[in-house]
């Protein structure tokens, strides 16, 4: 691999943390990537000591003509007794806008070394009201419920260069994390006008309710600071409605350094009695991924 | 073996002018009896910008008996998707099912790839003017590709049996590698769905017609006629490899019958519709629709390249019940 660790998200594995990320080989001489999934394991009790790291992709991309043949990019993952089941977003590439994605499943039998698709298609694909980009899935399971919160795009924005996406956070939910029934609402509301992108809602339970940190940036011109990814904030009594509010979400980017430009995509955890942020900095994650820690919360966030 | 009457070619695109500027091709046609008229939709081709095919929903209708053509439409029926829509590169085919009033257009919609050469997904659209324009219920597909059926989601046909709404269509298995490093080619496959609203559909995982040519069989066009109990598919199918220059390896015409709609008996021979050995059905038939004329059992279909030289018809002459019975 050669750049990029992007989209952390955790799985707790006793004595170490796994944490999985995406990664990429040296562009094609079309200069396209590709994107794989690795992990870097750390000690559990001192999480910034890195035990290993991956040293071949955990899945390989999908078959010519497949919906992943392109990309395996975010991951979620989740234990579901001996299994660790992985929810990615997989990549094709089209003609008249630059690609397409759907949300792929993929489980681990082996503790989450190397991973294996349930079938060759997508697991979730598109519908009337969601007709394209299905991406950024975040997969969480509160009670006997499972919730896919994922990105669902609207429409291509034409722009100078290529076309861009405009995508908005969409929910599921399923009994058994294999047959999901769409929501088929926007639950966020946008704060940037009707071009606003959101993805990568990830959700915690703390204090008595749920936390969603997500991220949204404008849908154009978007490879900078001033327009690029930053992390928004909602809370919720019952997993449905929401109630925005980016400032209490407590994290900005840096004033220099490696997420001095944009922070996104926050993977949040309960590790020994601490919330953890895991979140990418700059250019989506091209110079890595990085930790924060939660130091109190907001007014806006109690119950 | 049932008795098939060719009328021959009814229509041709190049006889006619089209919406949209379609010239070339006219495909898979299928036919919405109304009492003074029939109306055959198809699918014609205009070129875009870069050269490549763009297929637009048309139609023409008909005296009842196909003495005449009484018009050819030239608005848009239908218009494509925007933007990296599942439909914005053509929508090819349309069916049409009738229930009430209502029309509802089963579309497959196309849009393009870089690896391969096109996606493709089923849409829905409906006429509030008894089939004149259609709209869609929004901008995207209501089957695509699933877990066990990748891509390439294509050629729904409608019917309401018993209070179900049961779809059969074709969804793609593989692409498999072009003959000297040439296009990839695909592998596709009938299936079938069910559903309770002919909107949302839950696939059953049956694969209804055993193939005839091998794993490597494309099978397309499901269209299914009930007869006292019976029912009749006439679909089409050809070899993955070779089917555009090999008339051996071509589409011909295939045909199935069930009691229960699980349980499908292929059986090809007893249809004995054959490609003509001459004229414009001489080497192929493919996108067949068997349909009710008044009181006569009919099939339309296309012939040579795809369509390109339009489309025939056949009328049943014989019992279609009688070969179960011999």
């Amino acid at each position: 691999m050669h750049s990029h660790a992007q989209t952390p998200a955790v799985l707790a594995c006793g004595d170490y943390v796994r944490i999985f990320f995406c990664t990429r080989p040296p562009p094609e001489e079309t200069g396209l990537f590709t994107s794989l999934i690795g992990y870097v394991d750390v000690d559990s009790a001192d999480i910034f000591r890195v035990l290993r790291v991956s040293q071949a992709p955990v899945l390989s991309l999908g078959a010519r003509g497949a919906f992943d043949e392109f990309g395996t990019n975010p991951v979620s993952v989740i234990s579901v007794g001996d299994e660790v089941r992985a929810y990615y977003a997989g990549w094709s590439r089209c003609e008249s806008v630059p690609f397409n994605a759907a949300i792929g499943l993929a489980v681990s039998r082996d503790g989450g070394d190397t991973f294996q698709r349930l079938g060759p298609g997508p697991l979730l694909s598109y519908t009337p009201d969601e007709p394209f980009v299905l991406g950024s899935p975040k997969i969480r399971r509160f009670g006997d419920v499972w919730y896919l919160h994922y990105a669902a795009g609207r429409r291509w924005l034409k722009s100078p260069g290529r076309p861009e996406p405009v995508y908005r956070i969409r929910c599921a939910t399923s009994t058994d994390g294999l047959t999901w029934h769409k929501a088929g609402l926007d639950i966020i509301k946008p704060q940037l006008g009707e071009d606003e992108c959101q993805a990568g809602a990830d959700i915690v339970e703390f204090a008595g309710r749920w936390h969603m940190f997500f991220s949204y940036r404008w849908a154009l011109d978007f490879k900078n600071k001033a327009r690029g990814y930053r992390i928004g904030y909602a809370v919720s009594d019952d997993l449905l409605n929401w109630s925005r509010c980016d400032a209490a979400a407590g994290i900005d980017v840096s004033a220099e350094g490696w997420d001095s430009e944009m922070v996104s995509y926050a993977n949040v955890f309960h590790h020994n009695g601490t919330l953890y942020m895991l979140y990418q900095g700059n250019e989506v994650g091209r110079h890595g991924f990085g930790l924060a820690v939660l130091d109190h919360f907001s007014e806006e966030s109690r119950a | 073996m049932m008795q098939w009457q060719k009328v021959g070619r009814i229509f041709s695109p190049a006889q006619h002018t089209l919406p949209m500027g379609c010239f070339a091709f006219a495909k898979s046609p299928q036919a919405v009896v109304f009492d003074r008229f029939v109306r055959v939709y198809f699918s014609s081709c205009r070129r875009d910008e870069s050269g490549k095919y763009l297929s637009h929903v048309c139609y023409a209708d008909y005296t009842p008996d196909f003495g005449a053509i009484l018009d050819v439409a030239q608005h848009q029926v239908l218009p494509l998707g925007e933007l990296g829509a599942f439909d914005e590169h053509g929508i090819f085919p349309v069916h049409i099912y009738r229930e009430g009033n209502e029309l509802r257009a089963y579309t497959t919609g196309w849009s393009r790839r870089v690896s391969v050469s096109a996606e493709s997904s089923i849409g829905l659209a409906i006429s509030r003017d008894q089939g004149r324009t259609f709209e869609k219920i929004g901008p995207g597909p209501i089957l695509s590709a699933s877990l066990h059926e990748p891509f390439l989601v294509a050629d729904g046909f409608v019917l309401k049996i018993a209070g179900t709404y049961h779809m059969w269509y074709i969804y793609g298995q593989r692409w498999i590698n072009g003959v000297l490093g040439g296009q990839a080619e695909r592998v596709y496959k009938i299936s079938h769905a069910t559903s309770d609203d002919g909107v949302v559909w839950t696939r059953t995982g049956c694969q209804p017609i055993p193939d005839s040519l091998g794993p490597d069989e494309c099978q397309a066009l499901p269209s299914v006629l009930e007869v006292d109990g019976v029912y009749h598919m006439v679909f089409c199918y050809r070899d993955a490899i070779g089917f555009r220059t090999e008339p051996g390896k071509g589409y011909r015409l295939g045909y199935a019958y069930s009691r229960d709609l699980l349980n499908w008996q292929r059986d090809d021979g007893v249809l004995g519709l054959e490609p003509s050995g001459s004229g414009w059905d001489g080497e192929m038939m493919c996108y067949p629709h068997i349909f009710r004329a008044g009181n006569r059992i009919a099939l339309l279909y296309n012939g040579n390249g795809f369509g390109l030289e339009g489309f025939g018809l056949a009328y049943l002459e014989s019992e279609i019940n009688e070969h179960m019975n011999s």
